[in-house]
C-alpha cells in the first residue's frame, strides 16, 4: 500500500516544444482508486511510464511513498518496480508456449525470487481469478482469460501498487466487465493502490477519483465517490 | 528461465532450425577438411610404417614411394639385380626383398616379392598359408578372392588396354590379416613366378607360346625392342639356350615391369614366359637376378638405415626413407590444406555475419516482448541472459551437430579413398579439435552477445511503445 506524490515532473522529448506531461503536483492517497482518462496525445501513457518507472525522471520528483524515482538508477527502479508495482497491460503481455502458471511465476522467476510459498500463492491467484487449468498454455486461452491471468501475474508478489493501462480495452463487453469487477475486488481485498488508464466509462465510474489529462496537463480532478469493492 | 528459453525456442523452431543447419554445415566444412587432412596424413605415415628403406634406380624419389608403398600404376626405372644380391649379404641388412609390380588380377595388382617381406610386413595369415611353390598367391586382407582361386595375371590394367598372359595361373593358398596399408589389395606371388610369366630370370623362354592380346605380330613388336639396342637383341636371343648368366645385363636400360604405360607393355610382351606352378621358389638371389623396380630393405638398427642410405644415394641406386618423402609431400599437401581451410574460414564468416543479420532483425522484432519482460520486473541481466543463451545454444548446437557431420564426411570420405587405395585412413578428433570447438563456441558466445546487447540497453516504455 503506497501513495504516490508528484511535483514539478516535466517530460520533454528532443524535437518538441512543448513537454508532453508537466505536472506540478499531484498527490494520490495509499489505497485509493483513480483511473486515468484522456485522449491519445493527453500524456496518459507517459505519465503512466514515468510512475511505473519504465521511463526516467529526469525533471521533478515521483514519490511512491518514501522512494523517489529520480533518485534510482535503471537496474534498481526494475527492481523496485518487480517488488512493488503490478502492472496490466492492454496486451496482456503473456508470453506463448508457457502454461497460464508459468506466466504467472515467469517474471518472478527471472528475478530469481520464486519460493515454495509464491508458487503456492499462484495457484491460490489462480483460482481466485476465476481460471481453473493452471497448466492450460496461454496461447489457447480466451482473450478475457488472458487477462485474468495478467492480473494474477500482476499481483502475484503483492504489490503496494497496481498500474493497469486501458485493461479491458482489448476486450468483449462481458468479459470486459468482468475483468474491470476482478481489477478493483482484488485491489481491494490487498489493499492496494490502484490506477487505471482508461476509456471504458463503466470501469471509471467505479473508481474512487477521476483525473483528466489533455495536452500533457491534468485537466480535471474529480471524486466519483466511493470506490467500488 | 531455461523453461522460458525452451518454450521461445520451440515457438521459433522453424528459424531456429535454420540456424542450426546453417552453423552446421560451416563447421562440418571446416572440420571435415581438418580431418581428412589428417587422416590422409596418418593413415598414409601408417601404409609407410613397415618399409624402412626403399632402395629403387634413380629417379623420383616420390614416385618410387607411391609405387611401391601405395601400389601405383607407374613406369618405374629398374636396378641392377646385383644390388638386391649385394643388399641380402650386407651384414648391417636384416633382410631385403625385391619388390616386383606389373601385372594385375580383377582390378587388384599383382606384387612379385619373398616370404621373408610377406612375413615382414603382415600381422600373419587369417587363413591358408604362405606360398611355397612358384604357382601359389597370397591374398591382401581386402581382396575378394576364394582360397583355391586361379588367378590370371594381366600385364598392365584392364582399363589401360592390359592383356592377359596366356599361359600362367597362380592358386591361392592363403589370404592375409589387413594390414590398413595398399597392399591389402594386392595379390602376393613368388618374385620369380613373376620374372618367369615375363620371360626373365632362369628357365624362361617357351616363346612359341605366347600369344599376343592385342593381336599385333611378334616382328611388330620385335622393332620396337630393338630400339633397346644390340646387347637387348642378344640378350633375348641367348634366352632360350643359356638362360642364366646373360639376362641381368640386358635389364638395367628397360623401364619394364611397368604397370599402365603401353610403350613398356609392348615391350614386356616379347618377354613372355611361363611359370612352372610346381617349382620351388629359390629366395637366395645370386648373380642372375634379373633387374627391379624397388627393393625393400630392413636394415637391423636405425644407425646402420642411415649408413645404408647414404651409400645407396650414389649413381644409379636412389635410397630413400618412405617417411622423410612423405613429409614433403605433406608439406605440398598441407598448402592445399591451407587454401581449403581459408574456404572453410571464408564460408564460417559469411554464416556469421548472416547470424547477427538474423538475430539483429529478430531482435528488433522482439522488442515487445523484450520491453514486456522488463516492465514486468524482469532484471537487465535476465533479458541479457536470454538473448544471450537463446542465440548460443543455436549456434552451439550447430557446431556440435556440425562436428559430427564433419566426421561422418570424413569417415565416408575415408572409406571411399581405402575402397580404392587400401590405404585405412584413421578419421578422429584430438585435443586439437577440442582447441577448435572451444575458439568456435567462444566466437559464437560473442557473436550471441552483440542481440543480447541490443536487448539490454534497450528501454522497456519505448519497447513497448513499439
Amino acid at each position: 500500500m503506497l501513495s504516490l506524490k508528484i511535483e514539478n515532473l516535466a517530460v520533454a522529448f528532443p524535437g518538441l516544444t512543448a513537454p508532453v506531461l508537466a505536472i506540478d503536483h499531484l498527490e494520490i492517497a495509499a489505497g485509493s482508486g483513480v483511473a486515468l482518462t484522456g485522449g491519445s496525445g493527453s500524456g496518459k501513457s507517459t505519465l503512466i511510464n514515468i510512475i511505473a518507472g519504465l521511463e526516467r525522471t529526469r525533471a521533478g520528483h515521483v514519490f511512491w511513498g518514501d522512494q523517489n524515482f529520480a533518485d534510482l538508477s535503471e537496474g534498481r527502479r526494475d527492481r523496485w518496480r518487480a517488488a512493488n508495482i503490478g502492472l496490466v497491460m492492454q496486451d496482456f503481455h503473456l508470453f506463448p508456449g508457457l502454461s497460464a502458471i508459468d506466466n504467472i511465476l515467469l517474471p518472478a522467476r527471472l528475478s530469481r525470487v520464486v519460493t515454495a510459498d509464491l508458487v503456492k500463492r499462484a495457484h491460490m491467484l489462480f483460482q481466485t481469478v476465476g481460471l481453473k487449468r493452471p497448466e492450460q498454455h496461454v496461447e489457447t486461452m480466451s482473450r478475457g482469460e488472458m487477462q485474468r491471468v495478467a492480473i494474477a501475474r500482476a499481483l502475484l508478489r503483492k504489490p503496494g501498487v497496481i498500474i493497469a493501462d486501458e485493461p479491458t480495452a482489448s476486450l468483449d463487453l462481458e468479459s470486459g466487465e468482468a475483468v474491470g469487477d476482478l481489477l478493483l475486488s482484488v485491489a481491494a481485498d490487498a489493499g492496494s493502490t490502484l490506477i487505471v488508464a482508461s476509456h471504458d466509462p463503466r470501469l471509471i465510474e467505479r473508481l474512487g477519483r477521476r483525473l483528466s489529462l489533455k495536452g500533457g496537463q491534468i485537466v480535471g480532478d474529480t471524486q466519483t465517490g466511493e470506490m467500488a469493492a | 528461465m531455461i523453461r522460458f528459453i525452451l518454450a521461445d525456442l520451440r515457438r521459433l523452431w522453424l528459424g531456429g532450425a535454420v540456424v542450426v543447419l546453417l552453423v552446421a554445415l560451416a563447421t562440418a566444412l571446416g572440420v571435415a577438411v581438418t580431418l581428412q587432412e589428417r587422416s590422409l596424413r596418418l593413415g598414409s605415415a601408417r601404409a609407410a610404417d613397415k618399409f624402412d628403406l626403399i632402395v629403387g634406380a634413380a629417379g623420383s624419389e616420390t614416385q618410387l614411394v607411391l609405387s611401391s608403398i601405395f601400389l601405383q600404376a607407374a613406369p618405374l626405372p629398374l636396378i641392377d639385380g646385383s644390388v638386391l644380391t649385394k643388399l641380402s649379404a650386407d651384414p648391417r641388412v636384416d633382410w631385403a626383398a625385391p619388390v616386383g609390380f606389373g601385372d594385375s588380377f580383377a582390378g587388384y595388382p599383382i606384387i612379385g616379392t619373398t616370404t621373408k617381406l610377406v612375413a615382414g610386413t603382415t600381422p600373419g595369415f587369417a587363413e591358408g598359408r604362405m606360398f611355397a611353390l612358384e604357382g601359389e598367391a597370397v591374398l591382401g586382407a581386402t581382396v575378394n578372392l576364394p582360397l583355391g582361386a586361379e588367378i590370371k595375371p594381366m600385364h598392365g590394367t584392364a582399363e589401360t588396354g592390359g592383356h592377359t598372359h596366356a599361359g600362367p595361373a597362380y592358386k591361392v593358398t592363403g589370404k592375409l590379416r589387413p594390414t590398413g596399408t595398399p597392399w591389402d589389395r594386392a595379390i602376393l606371388v613368388p618374385i620369380q613366378a613373376v620374372w618367369h610369366v615375363h620371360g626373365l630370370g632362369e628357365e624362361h623362354g617357351h616363346e612359341e607360346e605366347h600369344r599376343d592380346g592385342d593381336g599385333h605380330h611378334h616382328a611388330h613388336e620385335g622393332k620396337e625392342h630393338h630400339e633397346d639396342g644390340e646387347t637387348h637383341v642378344e640378350g633375348e636371343t641367348e634366352e632360350h639356350a643359356t638362360p642364366v648368366a646373360e639376362i641381368p645385363a640386358v635389364q638395367p636400360a628397360k623401364p619394364a615391369f611397368a604397370l599402365g604405360a603401353a610403350s613398356s607393355a609392348h615391350i614386356e610382351e616379347d618377354h613372355h614366359g611361363s611359370i612352372d606352378p610346381d617349382a620351388l621358389i629359390v629366395e637366395t638371389f645370386g648373380p642372375s637376378t634379373p633387374g627391379l623396380p624397388a627393393i625393400l630393405v630392413k636394415p637391423k638398427t636405425i644407425a646402420d638405415a642411415y649408413r645404408l642410405r647414404q651409400e645407396y644415394r650414389t649413381g644409379s641406386t636412389l635410397g630413400v626413407f618412405p617417411g622423410e618423402v612423405l613429409t614433403r609431400l605433406y608439406a605440398t599437401l598441407g598448402d592445399a590444406k591451407m587454401i581449403l581451410s581459408a574456404v572453410a574460414a571464408g564460408s564460417q564468416g559469411l554464416v556469421a555475419a548472416a547470424l547477427v543479420l538474423v538475430t539483429v532483425i529478430h531482435v528488433g522484432q522482439r522488442r515487445r516482448q523484450i520491453g514486456a519482460l522488463r516492465a514486468f520486473g524482469a532484471p537487465r541481466l535476465s533479458v541479457f541472459t536470454i538473448v544471450w543463451l537463446e542465440l548460443f545454444l543455436l549456434v552451439a548446437l550447430g557446431i556440435g551437430i556440425g562436428f559430427l557431420i564433419g566426421l561422418a564426411a570424413a569417415q565416408i570420405g575415408a572409406q571411399l579413398f581405402a575402397a580404392k587405395s587400401g590405404v585405412i585412413l584413421p578419421v578422429g578428433f584430438t585435443r586439437e579439435d577440442l582447441r577448435l570447438a572451444l575458439v568456435f563456441l567462444g566466437f559464437a558466445a560473442i557473436l550471441a552477445a552483440v542481440p543480447a546487447l541490443l536487448a539490454y540497453r534497450q528501454s522497456p516504455a519505448t519497447a513497448l511503445r513499439a
